[in-house]
């Protein structure tokens, strides 16, 4: 009986940030007949795509030990270069490579400053949001690009029943949580992000490994980027603003670590929904503006605290078992 | 030390590249703009040899498309003045700086100082500091009412929203249910905007129903988010009552071309480019010129009159102008010799 207790207790806590968004989902499901509905949960996903991509960049920044302040200024730069390439050559994937390209080579940058120069990464990508929302006004006169034509399939367009923004999450997901829980790099970067001098001392390439990351956090702002000014039909030098924090805080929320070393991509996915779906039942609802941003404050909080909580019991249980059977 | 060199190397590369980015997109930029301005606390002049009046234009926030469209032509009007020139200064939509820039601007002894507020009360003890430096100053888009001695020039917000709840009431449908987006909260414009829309239209209009109703910054992303939230959570909505173009144009994003929102009417403020666009278009109904081309000439008008003595005091507005399908291509032609839409 009190193993059966301690095994569903162990559960609870390994997947604690799941149970808080099934349990939020339950709750919103009772609060508005349609947050079930397909067009609600699609929407829920179009909404949350360019976020969630943001926040596996994130992610894998602070497993490393690291993060970046600049994604949403290098989304907005990405993003507005690639809607007037489109528009001058009317090339879809070359629109997209291009913003991917311009995202990776402004966090080389940031890698460069961080690896090479020590620059800690929250001044370096703090440096490069600024330079990059700087070029990005700079470059359109601080004005809006419109008359996108077919760029908008990327944010707007549907494959079957699917949106194309659905699909890159889906796709990314996979890719990310395959690098991270098969792959020797992405062990690497557990390592580095919890002990990076054990890490160097165990052979770990610290330096090539935070360049990799930052590269890949590129490819991920400058697809984001594609998304975000497809989605809103406009290349939009001063859009995007803050986005990094959300990103931060879908992963955060999500069980990644500040302190490095912990985090999973299928927690920051539960993290990214259950901000996603805060917003959306609050909206269906008709919460005021103000009263939102105490409410989603307020649970950020609370999930945070219950998944700490949760895992340092599971933590405390796991030291006292070794402790037990050391003295035996 | 050779990995040092190549760190070293290798940061230059990539700065020269970096730069060599901007160079190119400012030559191309110059091609297409009439005037440069830039952002940050650094200024750039349209200074000639001779020029006898020197003008300070404190822009709210460069990062702001309406506020560096106001700039811009700013520098543009002030072309046409051959004893006037003008610095343009970023307030970064921080009022910190936006003081700051002008308390530089006093010190610097400018002739004239036109200040954009980000905040107008914050703003208001250093317009008064120009006064009394015997500095001439206007507040403009939007006015400080109530500075002796200070001069403005603004579009009336209030009336720039009347104008279209005035046709609203006669348009909007019977039992209509309605959604409305706000800018920001403490904002002259957004706040006097709403007011006309309640003056206006909801008191006159009991049987409307508001299903949504959210502050989205004036913001076209903002705008999206809500407006797919609001189609979910309700079986139909008649109308988009927004308080600029940017958020009516994200709202109708979501609708544009599903078959039971094609008769939805949808009302803003600015007659930005896109707006122009989407009335010709039929997609959206009716919006208000907020010129930024007029707002830029008259000030330059007020600013010259001032420095020379022909008026002590101006407060002036410019026209409210009202587009709809009727006239929007008389302005998708202004845009497009301004090359701010494409021929």
């Amino acid at each position: 009986m009190k193993q059966k207790f301690d095994k569903s207790n162990q559960v609870m806590q390994k997947y604690s940030i799941f149970i808080i968004l099934f349990a939020m989902i339950i709750i919103c499901s009772f609060l508005n007949k349609n947050f079930l509905s397909v067009n609600n949960v699609t929407n829920i996903m179009k909404q949350l795509a360019v976020g969630t991509i943001l926040a596996y960049g994130e992610m894998i920044l602070i497993i490393s030990g690291m993060l970046d302040l600049s994604s949403g200024a290098v989304l907005a730069l990405a993003g507005v270069f690639s809607v007037n390439f489109y528009k001058a050559t009317g090339s879809l994937v070359l629109a997209l490579l291009l913003a991917v390209i311009i995202a990776v080579v402004c966090n080389m940058v940031n890698a460069l400053m961080v690896t090479n120069f020590n620059t800690p990464p929250f001044i370096a990508t703090l440096a490069m949001q600024m330079v990059a929302r700087g070029i990005a006004l700079f470059y359109t006169q601080g004005q809006n690009i419109n008359q996108l034509d077919n760029y908008i399939v990327f944010g707007q367009g549907n494959i079957g029943p699917v949106p194309i923004s659905i699909i890159f999450m889906i796709i990314i997901t996979i890719i990310i949580w395959y690098i991270m829980r098969h792959t020797r790099f992405g062990r690497s970067l557990y390592a580095i992000g919890g002990n990076e001098e054990a890490a160097v001392a165990s052979g770990i390439n610290v330096r090539k490994n935070k360049y990799i990351v930052f590269a890949i956090n590129g490819v991920l702002v400058g697809i984001a980027g594609v998304l975000f000014m497809s989605r809103v039909n406009a290349g939009l030098p001063n859009g995007a603003v803050g986005y990094e924090m959300e990103g931060l805080t879908a992963a955060i929320v999500g069980g990644t670590s500040f302190s490095g070393g912990v985090g999973t991509t299928l927690g920051t996915l539960a993290g990214a929904f259950i901000i996603g779906c805060l917003n959306n039942i609050m909206n269906l609802i008709g919460v005021n503006s103000y009263i939102q941003q105490i409410v989603k404050g307020c649970i950020i909080a609370i999930a945070v605290i219950w998944d700490i909580r949760s895992k340092s019991k599971k933590s405390a249980k796991v030291i006292l078992v070794e402790e037990k059977e050391e003295c035996k | 030390m050779k990995r040092k060199l190549v760190s070293a190397a290798v940061s230059m590369v990539l700065t020269a590249a970096m730069l060599a980015g901007c160079t190119s997109t400012t030559k191309e930029a110059a091609a297409t703009e009439p005037a440069q301005t830039e952002t940050g606390d650094n200024t750039e002049t349209t200074e000639e040899e001779g020029d006898s009046y020197r003008v300070a234009y404190i822009a709210r926030a460069q990062s702001d498309s309406f506020a560096a469209w106001l700039a811009n032509e700013i520098q543009t009007a002030a072309d046409k003045y051959d004893d006037i020139t003008v610095d343009v200064f970023d307030g970064q939509a921080d009022d910190e700086k936006e003081n700051a820039a002008i308390e530089n601007a006093i010190t610097n002894g400018y002739d004239a100082i036109i200040v954009q507020p980000n905040n107008g009360e914050a703003q208001r003890p250093y317009v008064e500091k120009i006064v009394e430096a015997g500095i001439i100053a206007i507040t403009t888009n939007a006015r400080i009412d109530g500075i002796e001695g200070a001069s403005s020039v603004d579009a009336d917000p209030y009336e720039q929203a009347a104008v279209n709840a005035r046709a609203a009431v006669e348009e909007v449908p019977e039992n209509a249910k309605v959604v409305v987006l706000n800018g920001p909260s403490g904002n002259f414009h957004a706040e006097e905007r709403r007011k006309a829309w309640q003056a206006e239209f909801f008191d006159k209009r009991s049987d409307v129903e508001i299903v949504g109703e959210q502050i989205a910054n004036w913001n076209k992303d903002e705008a999206v988010q809500y407006m797919e939230d609001w189609v979910t959570s309700n079986d139909k909505i008649d109308a988009i009552i927004s308080m600029n173009d940017n958020m009516a144009a994200g709202a109708l994003e979501v609708v544009t071309g599903k078959e039971e929102y094609k008769d939805i009417l949808s009302y803003g403020v600015d007659g930005t480019a896109e707006a122009c666009l989407l009335i010709e278009a039929g997609t959206m109904t009716a919006t208000c010129l907020q010129s930024a081309i007029d707002l830029a000439e008259l000030n330059m008008e007020t600013v010259h009159k001032l420095l020379t003595g022909e008026e002590t005091q101006i407060d002036t507005d410019i026209d409210a102008v009202f587009i709809t399908k009727d006239n929007a291509a008389e302005y998708v032609d202004m845009y497009k010799s301004r090359g701010l839409i494409e021929q």
